[in-house]
């Protein structure tokens, strides 16, 4: 072999190597990366839930109540002629947790100023759509949420 | 064995003489802000790094005892509200610094070629502590905290194409649980603390690799030496930076707030950290659609747009003349009104 040729199965040599080294480090690090990724990324279970809302001759006309349904926050709202409604308590504008208003009968909420009916039809501020009414029912004096 | 063998010792196995005198040696230039600023920024970022060591080692981070650690805290171990107090301002300067140092880039047209891996990597560096301290602000887990836990990851929904995936990530799960706590405090403490400090050393090393370019007649003004001149300025800045830190954690009241309940209203008082007043703004003051997109999407989308244009500037703007100052100056005069009609 003559030098230029020596030179030139040199340079080859490392620019063969020099792939297979930057190959291997991309092979490795997208095998790292799918179960880590596939780690972090929490499943999307909907469970069917059923919270309790206490009895119902505990709960004044004219009120609301909180309680946690799988995670979420719930409003139950008994109205000023005796009836339930509940509903996702999630505003949703941005998420803020909504509250009744006893004087105004109607529902707020306090951080971007928005405004449901007490049929959770959104009517003033930036809130683009009704709150998610949930199922009510009593059994036995006792009130239930159901999710749906 | 006398100080100075030992002196020689360490120096000759570590090369530490020829380093000082070689760094110590290199000229700069007396008059360009950015340097003290770089300073700045790692002083701050090391207190942040110390006096968040000390809080780590008794903060709690699950829903249940977050509040009640905090509270601890600052009640009850000593110095505790001084160790919490300097952290939060030397978090609240050091994103103040980095938002006054971007924009002084804009106004002076800095950012153009060859620094333009400067500028991104500095927009980056800003972005990472903006999410520091929206971190921060949550892991109190207050109702305030709480709002903004919610309010926070449904705006990352709204990041056009990721913003699912985004949200989903941010909350771990659907909802805003414990899970989420414990997310918000994993990245509070190990991946923007790691990103943060890689990306220091991108940032500086982009600094001395891009070629030399001059904006200001200043910065070819008077040189002085690393050593002793530059590091004696550099201590005086850091003792002024010290003093105010130190003076604002001790006479500034933090009230922490009330614990934060799943079952309770969204306080009317919930803000978000000052930097974000502006968009908070936006967000009350908007109608419910905007270009038949509801309001918050729409507005996610501009911002994630703007984010863009800014973080691509040198590509946009090749030569930093005066339409990107113009719109820096109105930019700002914007984000001045829309905050204080947040305060109001």
């Amino acid at each position: 072999m003559s030098k230029d040729e020596k030179a030139t199965a040199e340079s080859g040599r490392r620019d063969f190597l020099g792939m297979a080294i930057v190959g291997t480090a991309a092979a490795l690090g997208v095998t790292a990366a799918v179960p880590g990724i596939s780690f972090l990324r929490p499943d999307s279970r909907r469970v069917i839930g059923t919270a309790s809302a206490g009895k119902v001759h505990d709960f004044q006309l004219g009120t609301g109540r909180m309680v946690l349904l799988d995670d979420r926050p719930v409003l139950i709202i008994r109205l000023p002629e005796g009836g339930f409604r509940a509903f996702l308590a999630a505003c949703t504008h941005l998420g803020c947790i909504v509250k009744y208003s006893q004087e105004r009968n109607r529902i707020e909420c306090p951080c971007h100023r928005g405004v449901y009916s007490i049929e959770g039809a959104n009517v003033s501020g930036p809130p683009p759509r009704p709150l998610e009414t949930l199922k009510v029912e009593v059994e036995s004096g006792e009130i239930f949420v159901r999710s749906t | 064995m006398k100080a100075h063998h030992i002196s020689n010792w360490f120096s000759d196995r570590l090369g530490w003489r020829a380093l000082s005198s070689d760094v110590g040696g290199r000229l700069v230039s007396a008059r360009n802000p950015n340097i003290y600023i770089g300073g700045v920024i790692l002083f701050l970022f090391a207190t942040q790094i110390a006096s968040g060591v000390l809080l780590l080692l008794h903060y709690q981070s699950s829903a249940e005892h977050a509040f009640e650690s905090v509270t601890r805290i600052a009640g009850e171990y000593p110095y505790g509200d001084l160790v919490r107090g300097v952290h939060f301002w030397s978090g609240q300067l050091l994103v103040g610094t980095l938002l006054f140092q971007l924009v002084l880039s804009m106004l002076r047209g800095s950012f153009t070629a060859p620094r333009e891996l400067v500028w991104v990597s500095g927009v980056v560096i800003t972005t990472v502590a903006a999410a520091f301290a929206f971190t921060g602000s949550v892991l109190p887990w207050t109702d305030d905290a709480y709002a903004q836990a919610r309010v926070g990851s449904q705006m990352a929904g709204y990041v056009p194409v990721i913003g699912g995936t985004l949200l989903r990530l941010l909350r771990g799960g659907d909802e805003i649980t414990s899970q989420t706590l414990q997310k918000v405090f994993g990245f509070h403490v190990a991946v923007l603390p790691a990103s943060f400090t890689l990306l220091l050393v991108l940032h500086f090393y982009t600094i001395r690799s891009a070629p030399r370019v001059t904006t200001t007649p200043a910065a070819d003004g008077e040189k002085i030496p690393m050593y002793p001149d530059f590091v004696v300025r550099m201590a005086a800045i850091i003792v002024g930076v010290l003093v105010v830190v130190v003076s604002l954690a001790t006479f500034v009241a933090r009230p922490i707030g009330n614990a934060a309940d799943a079952t309770a209203a969204s306080p009317a008082s919930a803000r978000p950290t000052w930097f974000l007043l502006p968009v908070h703004a936006l967000l009350k003051s908007a109608p419910t659609t905007l270009l038949g997109v509801d309001s918050a999407r729409f507005i996610g989308g501009a911002l994630t747009g703007l984010y863009l244009l800014v973080a691509a500037l040198p590509f946009v703007d090749k030569r930093g003349g005066r339409v990107t100052t113009g719109i820096t100056c109105g930019a700002l005069v914007l984000a001045a009104l829309l905050t204080i009609h947040a305060l109001y």
